[in-house]
């Protein structure tokens, strides 16, 4: 680790603030992946602003419609939120199974989707239940958010405040797991919302999270499972490491996509 | 005492380390400090094979903050044409091991280190270390080591009269196996690969070393032996062992892995250097790259029965690696694989190979599981030729009282039997199995072992006891030793504490490993506590001035017997020790044994697995070991012994592996990448312990803690190999390999 000005604030504003005035300052949520960076010295922020302490970026709130999830909040308490249980149980489900305890418990849904790590849960979730992504600024879709690898639409000290989440009519999250990490060598949120299906893919793609067309064509109205399992995907601009290859992801892509239509019923 | 109502014997007592380690307060070696302590940091070599044509740390050593530097100069060379042998060591290769000297060997080979007032300097000091390197052409794979045109690591190390990556070999025979086939009407020969896989220790290695101005030295380390690391440390740095006091620190994590040293002698020779107490502490990457997993493997099974199912003949051999520096577990593989069963005619085989990857260490039942892999792989085969019940062909073979092993020893009283005939009647064996599952059953050896073990027994001045041993506790062992301390003493185990001593306060005590630890120490607590029993009968004759022989010691207190019987109000501990000073001093008594009479262990296991057809994912659904385990002396712990193994079995089995990328560097050096299971990806573990009492032991204890890792990764293709009709001999069974392998069944080989 380099050094750094450590820095709790107090609001948003007061984040945005020292965000700004610093000369290479980084918001600070659950420290999850920050701080093995820092460790690491692959990062040399000169300010770390520690967000936890802005209470009122925590927190779940119902308005009808739409679940909204503050940014500082954890995994574990999504998992665990009656509302999103009972509302939007496909992402309880995917919140519940980030990493291990100890992740659940510090990461943050705005510290997970500024990231945009290719294997994150979350942006599959947002994209694929077509959140909003809020932030200091402006609101604006999942879909225009996350732009490519660890890319985000995010400006220089831009705040995520909170993700709105339309309630689905139907949605499963289907995961299979990195067996090391646990991250998601691909994992499919596939979700009919207003009508529109959707099965939005993370894991497999080299330029982060995205929408499968020819799954979704599959899928169709009816969340036709069957119909999934039988698309071959293309392995091309698929992501291939030691655990696995860029033809096994493929598979996994319609296989996935296949499990959580049948989960969505 | 195995006919006596036991008390504590077989009593799952609270662990005496559990309150310290729950909250924290446990101390582990990277938590000791010291006033003026500076940080080691490691220079690692870039390479996986290269010659040091020269090492320049001027640079490293006018940096600021800087106060020791050292090389392969610093520690004491062992010439290569001299062997020095150190338990199951040899410190020509350990001293390379540790730091390297004419070559470095694989990526990750320490080459120099730095100690400064901050660990961020002393690795910012590494850096400045200037190395020139000729870089030599390198080797990982046992297949590729032993080609006529591979790479040598070791030009003086010959094989069949040339210089060879071959560098050791082993040979076991019993009968004629060319008579033995000629006998067989069924034949099954298959071939099979494991990869290396890590023990997985949470704790990385970690040392803190004070070398006082007078070379008098205290290290406190994370091993699982304090006076190993007392005596390589010495050989290593040229010191007496009289100077150096080991303090076994509390330890995360061994499995074997931390019964050779990598930090102690450095940490040494920087603490000497630069007068200042020296930590080092390895990072995960660290302890991926360049401590010892176990080996990979390549090994050829051969089984022959006649059609009425009698095994008349069997044959292996077994290549393993030993990584850079010959010494892997050839013993554990060609000598545990047959060792279950009574075969007339056995030829087993193990060969020794080097090549350039971290040089391996000893992982629970070294060796033992790969060989089991390959046998029980291909005498489940033969049940199926010969249409015989698994575990049947398995009992009929069994070793028993009187068999005669091939690696030597004709077996006294074994519970092998017993373990198979618990599977065979278990549900577990006959409960139903759904769609794409299927079910496998092992069996294993393993050694197990005595030795050198001490302890020392005292009473304090209030009535209690203070038992210390001479080793490091990784399964348990101080919750056991309280036990066996409570019952002799027949008082509270609660009265009972049980510390692990440093090389200064008690005698000398092998490594734990081998599954030795309670065997070996428990014989040292019995005769240490016979001994104070003894006195505690004197004390109180002498209290009654009568003669000591007609005084009993019974529940805990000194009775009059025969004549005397009732004539005095017995005297508990705390009586006799409130009139020790009066009777003649302190009470307490210490041994120091070379044990004999420790017996092989034997398990069987039954496990069931789900195969995931789209995925290629194998689950298992469910697992149940039986084992011999002599003494269940603490039955929570021997339990947990039981499950750990298998849990690494199936992590073994199923997904870990050593990854190499195309520079001969480790691909997946760390947890997120380096694949072990979790609690979540494992069901209940069942055990069931089978207690068929050691005769040579007075607890009638056996070592439990390795055997339970060694029938699993069989048990586990067995399984997958009854639920799909395919056999894998390759491990692991990823994923991705079992999904291609359903599609091609070739892929499975
Ligand atoms: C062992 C392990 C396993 C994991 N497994 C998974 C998994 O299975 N699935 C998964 O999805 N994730 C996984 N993660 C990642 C985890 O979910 C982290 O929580 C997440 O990556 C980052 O969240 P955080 O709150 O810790 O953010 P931090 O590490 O604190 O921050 C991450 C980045 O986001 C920025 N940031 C944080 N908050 C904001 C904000 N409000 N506005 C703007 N920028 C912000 C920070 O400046 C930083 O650049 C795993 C992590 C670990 C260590």
């Amino acid at each position: 680790m380099y050094n750094f000005n450590y820095k709790k604030a107090s609001s948003r504003d007061d984040a945005v603030a020292a965000q700004s005035s610093a000369d290479d300052g980084s918001y600070l949520a659950g420290g999850m992946t920050l701080i093995p960076t820092l460790k690491q010295r692959l990062a040399q922020p000169s300010d770390l602003i520690d967000l936890a302490d802005v209470g009122d970026l925590a927190g779940i709130s119902d308005d009808g419609g739409a679940i909204t999830i503050g940014a500082m909040t954890t995994h574990a308490t999504v998992a665990e939120s009656e509302v999103v249980t009972s509302k939007i149980p496909a992402l309880a489900a995917l919140a519940g199974h980030i990493g291990d305890p100890q992740v659940r418990n510090r990461g943050t849904i705005g510290g997970s989707i500024a990231n945009n790590d290719p294997a994150a849960d979350y942006p599959a979730g947002c994209v694929g239940l077509n959140a909003t992504i809020i932030t200091n600024k402006r609101e604006l879709p999942a879909e225009d958010f996350f732009t490519d690898l660890f890319e985000t639409a995010l400006e220089e000290g831009e705040l995520v405040t909170a993700v709105s989440f339309p309630i689905p009519d139907k949605a499963a999250y289907a995961k299979f797991p990195n067996p090391a990490s646990r991250y998601a060598i691909v994992g499919v949120m596939v979700a009919q919302t207003g009508g529109e299906t959707r099965a939005a893919v993370t894991g497999a793609s080299q330029s982060g999270v995205f929408r499968a067309a020819d799954i979704e064509a599959a899928l169709g109205s009816g969340l036709d499972a069957a119909a999934a399992k039988e698309v071959k995907v293309s392995a091309d601009n698929l992501n291939a490491d030691i655990h696995a290859s860029a033809e096994y992801r493929a598979h996994l892509i319609s296989i996935m996509a296949s499990r959580a239509a049948a989960a969505a019923g | 005492m195995n006919e006596m109502s036991n008390k504590w014997i077989g009593q799952s007592t609270i662990r005496p380390d559990g309150a310290e380690k729950v909250t924290g307060r446990a101390e582990f070696a990277a938590d000791t400090n010291m006033p003026g302590m500076i940080w080691g940091s490691v220079l690692r070599s870039p390479h996986a094979h290269a010659r040091i044509v020269s090492i320049d740390t001027s640079k490293a050593e006018a940096h600021p903050g800087v106060k020791a530097v050292v090389t392969a100069q610093d520690i004491v060379d062992f010439p290569v044409d001299t062997p020095v042998p150190l338990g199951i060591q040899d410190m020509r290769w350990m001293c390379r091991n540790i730091m390297a000297r004419e070559k470095v060997l694989f990526h990750g080979h320490p080459l120099a280190a730095v100690a400064a007032t901050s660990e961020a300097i002393a690795a910012e000091a590494c850096k400045l270390i200037e190395m020139e390197y000729e870089v030599l052409p390198w080797v990982i794979e046992i297949e590729d080591a032993i080609k006529p045109d591979a790479p040598i690591l070791h030009e003086y190390l010959e094989h069949d009269g040339k210089p060879s990556n071959i560098t050791g070999t082993l040979e076991h025979k019993l009968g004629d196996v060319e008579e033995g086939f000629a006998q067989a009407d069924v034949i099954i020969e298959r071939s099979f690969t494991t990869r290396p896989v890590h023990q997985g220790y949470i704790e990385p290695h970690a040392c803190l070393v004070s070398v006082a101005a007078d070379g008098k030295t205290t290290i406190w380390s994370s091993s699982q032996g304090q006076f190993m690391v007392r005596a390589m440390t010495a050989m290593l740095t040229d010191m007496p062992q009289s100077d150096i006091r080991a303090i076994p620190a509390e330890i995360g994590g061994g499995f074997g892995g931390k019964t050779i040293v990598y930090l102690e002698p450095v940490a040494t020779m920087l603490s000497k250097k630069s007068g200042r107490p020296v930590k080092m502490v390895m990072s995960r990457e660290d302890v991926m790259r360049a401590s010892g997993p176990t080996s990979g493997s390549m090994s050829t099974v051969k089984i022959g029965a006649t059609k009425d199912g009698q095994i008349v003949a069997a044959e292996g051999t077994f290549y393993l690696q030993a990584g850079a520096l010959p010494g892997s577990p050839i013993r554990g593989a060609a000598g545990c694989g047959f060792a279950p069963y009574n075969i007339p005619n056995v030829h087993s085989v193990g060969i020794d190979v080097v090549s350039n990857r971290s040089k391996v260490a000893a992982y629970r039942a070294p060796g033992a599981p790969i060989g089991a892999f390959a046998v029980e792989s291909v005498l489940d085969e033969v049940a199926e030729a010969l249409n015989i019940d698994p575990l049947e062909l398995r009992l009929r073979h069994a070793a028993r009282e009187g068999t005669k092993a091939a690696h030597g020893p004709t077996y006294p009283l074994i519970g092998f039997v017993e373990t198979i005939e618990a599977a065979i009647e278990h549900p577990h064996y006959k409960a139903p199995l759904g769609k794409h599952q299927g079910r496998g059953v092992a069996s294993g050896f393993w050694f197990n072992a005595g030795g050198e073990s001490s302890a020392q027994v005292n009473i304090t001045e209030d009535g209690n006891v203070v038992v210390t041993t001479g080793h490091p506790d990784i399964g348990g062992s101080r919750a056991a030793i309280a036990n066996v301390a409570a019952e002799l003493l027949g008082i509270d185990y609660r009265r009972v504490s049980v510390l692990i001593g440093d090389t200064a306060t008690v005698g000398y005590s092998n490594l734990t490993g081998g599954s030795r630890v309670l065997f070996a120490s428990a014989m040292a607590v019995t005769d240490s506590a016979g001994q104070v029993i003894t006195t505690l009968c004197e004390r109180a004759a002498k209290i009654w001035d009568i003669d000591p022989d007609a005084v009993t010691w019974e529940d805990g207190e000194a009775r009059p017997a025969g004549d005397n019987a009732g004539q005095f109000e017995p005297l508990s501990l705390a009586d006799i020790a409130a009139q020790a000073t009066q009777t003649g001093g302190p009470i307490g008594h210490g041994a120091q044994l070379n044990t004999t009479g420790a017996q092989g262990g034997f398990a069987t296991h039954i496990c069931d697995v789900e195969v995931d057809m789209d995925l290629g994912i194998v689950k298992v659904l469910r697992y149940t070991s039986f084992q011999d385990v002599g003494r269940a002396v603490h039955p929570a712990y021997v339990e947990g012994q039981m499950q750990g193994g298998v849990a690494q079995g199936i992590g073994w089995a199923l997904n870990e592996e050593y990854i190499f990328d195309k520079d001969g560097h480790v691909d997946n050096p760390g947890f997120l990448d380096y694949r072990m299971p979790v609690c979540s990806d494992l069901p209940m573990l069942d055990a069931v312990m089978i207690e068929v009492p050691n005769p040579a032991h007075p607890q009638g204890v056996r070592g439990v803690g390795e055997v339970p890792l060694v029938p699993a990764l069989a048990a586990i293709a067995n399984a997958v190999h009854n639920a799909l009709g395919l056999r894998f001999s390759s491990l692991p069974m990823s994923p991705p390999k079992v999904l291609a392998a359903l599609e091609m069944p070739e892929a499975a080989e």
